[in-house]
């Protein structure tokens, strides 16, 4: 296959990578060196850092009050809400602390392939059977229902499981092992124990009572075993150490250390002064009844298992990490690792959050809260605020044509290429653009660059009217020239002459300019390698832009000297950042 | 452009501004139904044909209803790249087999070769290349769909998602500066019997 063309992009730097931004003291001392040092050096789009501060032009925001980007880096978010991304309900907060962040309705991924899992009927299977039957709506479900994934065919009767009903699959997978053999939650374990003690010891009772004790221990079960044996620990005054106290003077076998511990985790109060008049210390689990869990240490069954297995059955790292936390396993070694024990997988909640400016805590995106809805009360993207930048290369037909154009060719070393660079303004003003590069680009190929019009302005956004009006105009002329009259080309038909300080071409609120690189040479003396990417010509590039705004009078504009006493006054703005622009591929020889 | 309008260009444009291909295969038209300014590139294939064998509900056609045949109907502002194929899903309903409609909304670009079975496709989708779309999915609005992808039967895509892979995951989130960018006003210029140049 041959490799994907490259096509060229703009990485906009956000302010928040810059470390004298940060007002933090530690950072003086940092390995990237003094800030005076970091002011004038050109920013290099191959530095480590760098690669966590470039984004392109739609990933970033802007404060309208700070007058700057704001990246995914440096925004606050707030979730707004929680929803399954598969039945697209909503799931209230409050939900989410007792049942988790998984949807707790019919919504399963294929724990294989990721795939949807659907509820089907286990009748669907034999169509035939469906033909038969005379009146097909009304019969009634007997064969049950299972997951099964569309993609891969997986079905959850491959574990054994199938479910009476075919709606709540989540409480009811809860309830069955692998295999098909029921589980009991710890409640129902509880209030059946409970039911037992009151029918008195008969002996049916008692046979009962075993069947429950008999279940594997598993996490859910031994958990609410041991916290209701150290809850009535805590009750029990008159505890006496008469249990595992090996812990002994540590003081974590005593009441009160142990209340402590346990207000660390559910948020109550430390000083408890109840618990702390409690001395003595209390025992520790000493039957299975009471939590005690005795680690089976023999894996052998396991080890056969594996010999016996492919290496296809055993499960691949992501199909584990995606498995959800599962209550019913076996505690201490229940995991498997086998992928004939993967259980689907209930789908994680999504969200949708709102954003706020980190340093003015302005909210600069919010959605509206349903979830059906993609409206947003507020977002202010970035390229509402500055110019876009496209990429071209630029084609100069005719004998002295310097470049071939296709954006799929590589570059050839030392051979000069020229790329048109399109600014479109945003904005209802006027914008003056300034455009600064370093003579070669850094790193170990320094490949040599000219902006030919390194300053122009750009015409403002006109209304969306205009727009529509023109376009009408365009089609009825149908012409090639569809600029609009404010087009004017530099370069001549003839002579295509590139001239040094004009631009390319100019429309409604766009500038076209041209760039003139001459690509590295790729060759290494000492014959070493080239590192990742270092045969792609990234170019960085300073943008300043300057325009007059209307003098809002609430912000404190970032530029000094600004006529602040008339509200009429138009106020003057700048806005200067870091990009990087990717050109094309250098041609290893 | 040598002549201002070709005698038989290779696309019709109806009064609502659709751009259909000559050379594009749409079965059943009369179960077609565009909203409009809608692109239909050529060799491709839209199967209207496949139309609900079964009524939704028993009693509309007692009632003497004319039965809604419709089975693709595609908003405004779509573009359906050359090879593209739409196709009603099917599925057994109380013991028969019937399609059901397939539904489309506005600003839907669907890439080169791509088949699409989905029950429905919001607005402002872009599904990529060469990409499959099963039975009964449904792909909500401002939804990317990368090159490749196998979008299985009966999966819902959320807004604001990208996915890709086969069978197709998440991969990412669109961003908020993103949406513009699934606006086809520009390309339907740039398609048809009298195009204007792509926008520099
Ligand atoms: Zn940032
Ligand atoms: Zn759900
Ligand atoms: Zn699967
Ligand atoms: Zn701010």
């Amino acid at each position: 296959m041959a490799p994907l063309p490259f096509s060229p992009y703009t990485f906009i730097q956000c302010p928040c990578s810059d470390s004298t931004l940060l007002a933090r003291p530690a950072d003086a001392k940092s390995p990237t060196g003094a800030d005076a040092e970091e002011d004038e050096r050109t920013f290099d789009p191959r530095a480590p850092r760098s690669n966590y501060s470039l984004y392109p032009l739609e990933y970033l925001l802007y404060c309208e009050d700070c007058h700057q980007i704001r990246c995914p880096r440096c925004v606050s978010e707030e979730i707004a809400t929680y929803y399954c991304p598969s039945c697209l309900f909503e799931v209230p907060s409050s939900n989410l602390k007792s049942e988790g962040n998984r949807c707790t309705r019919s919504c399963f991924q294929c724990p294989i392939c990721i795939g949807p899992l659907s509820v089907t009927t286990q009748e669907t299977r034999h169509p035939d059977a469906n033909l038969l039957s005379a009146d097909n709506a009304a019969t009634p479900h007997s064969g049950g229902f299972s997951l099964t994934c569309s993609y891969c065919h997986w079905s959850s009767t491959e574990i054994g499981v199938d479910f009476d009903k075919p709606n709540g699959i989540h409480a009811q997978l809860a309830k069955i092992r692998n295999g098909g053999e029921s589980r009991l939650t710890a409640k129902e374990r509880k209030e059946r124990r409970k039911e037992l003690s009151h029918r008195g010891d008969s002996a049916a009772a008692a046979a009962a009572r075993e069947e429950i004790e008999e279940q594997v221990p598993d996490l859910e079960n031994q958990f609410a075993n041991l916290k209701s044996f150290y809850n009535s620990q805590l009750a029990d005054p008159t505890a006496a150490d008469n249990g595992l106290s090996t812990l002994g003077d540590l003081g974590f076998s005593s009441p009160s250390s142990l209340s402590r511990i346990m207000n660390l985790y559910t948020g109550g109060k430390i000083s408890d002064n109840k618990a702390k008049s409690r001395l003595g210390a209390i025992r520790e689990a000493l039957t299975p009844e009471e939590g005690l869990l005795v680690a089976n240490l023999d894996e052998a069954a396991l080890i056969s298992q594996l010999h016996q297995s492919e290496h296809c059955d055993t499960a691949s790292m992501a199909q584990i990490t995606s498995q959800p936390p599962n209550l019913g396993e076996p505690a201490l070694h229940g995991a498997s690792r086998f992928t004939s024990s993967l259980r689907p997988i209930p789908h994680l909640l999504r969200t949708k959050r709102s954003k706020r400016c980190p340093v003015c805590r302005h909210i600069i995106s919010k959605p509206e809260p349903k979830v059906q809805t993609t409206r947003f009360r507020i977002r202010l993207v970035a390229g509402s605020y500055i110019p876009s930048i496209s990429i071209k290369p630029l084609t100069l037909p005719g004998p002295s044509g310097s470049s071939s154009s296709n954006p799929s060719d590589l570059l050839i070393s030392l051979k000069p290429v020229h790329y048109l660079l399109t600014f479109k303004n945003p904005i209802f003003e006027t914008i003056k653009v300034t455009l600064a590069t370093p003579a070669a680009t850094p790193g170990r190929f320094p490949s040599k660059v000219t902006v030919l019009c390194p300053q122009f302005d750009i015409d403002a956004n006109t209304d969306v009217w205009d727009e529509a009006l023109k376009d009408n105009d365009r089609s009825d002329k149908s012409s090639r020239n569809s600029g609009g009259t404010t087009r004017q080309r530099r370069g001549t038909e003839a002579g295509y002459q590139l001239e040094v300080g004009k631009i390319w071409e100019r429309g409604r609120n766009w500038v076209s300019i041209v760039v003139e690189v001459v690509p590295a040479s790729l060759r290494l003396e000492d014959g070493g390698m080239l590192r990742e990417d270092e045969d792609i010509l990234e170019i960085p590039m300073f943008v300043r832009i300057e325009w007059e705004a209307e003098n809002a009078g609430d912000d404190g504009g970032i530029v000094p000297g600004a006529g602040g006493k008339d509200k009429d006054q138009k106020e003057k703005r700048e806005l200067a950042y870091w990009c990087v622009l990717g050109l094309g591929k250098i041609k290893q020889n | 452009m040598s002549s201002r309008r070709a005698p038989r260009g290779e696309y019709i444009e109806t009064d609502t501004g659709n751009k259909v291909a000559r050379k594009a295969t749409l079965v059943g038209t009369q179960n077609i139904m565009l909203g409009g300014k809608t692109v239909i590139q050529p060799e491709v294939m839209i199967r209207g044909d496949l139309i609900r064998s079964i009524q939704s509900s028993t009693s509309s056609s007692a009632a003497g209803a004319p039965p809604n045949n419709t089975a693709v109907a595609i908003g405004r502002y779509c573009f359906l790249s050359r090879g593209a194929c739409l196709r009603p899903p099917g599925r057994h309903y109380k013991g028969a087999f019937t399609y059901m409609p397939l539904r489309i909304g506005d600003h839907v670009f669907v890439g080169l070769g791509s088949v699409i079975q989905a029950a429905s496709i919001g607005s402002h989708v872009h599904i990529g290349a060469r990409v499959v779309v099963g039975e009964f999915a449904i792909i909500k609005d401002y939804v990317r769909v990368l090159d490749g992808t196998v979008v299985p039967p009966n999966m819902v895509v959320p807004s604001f998602t990208i996915i890709a892979g086969q069978p197709a995951r998440v991969i990412g989130e669109v961003p908020e500066g993103g949406h513009e960018a699934f606006e086809l006003r520009e390309l339907y210029k740039t398609v048809g019997n009298n195009p204007h140049p792509a926008p520099s």
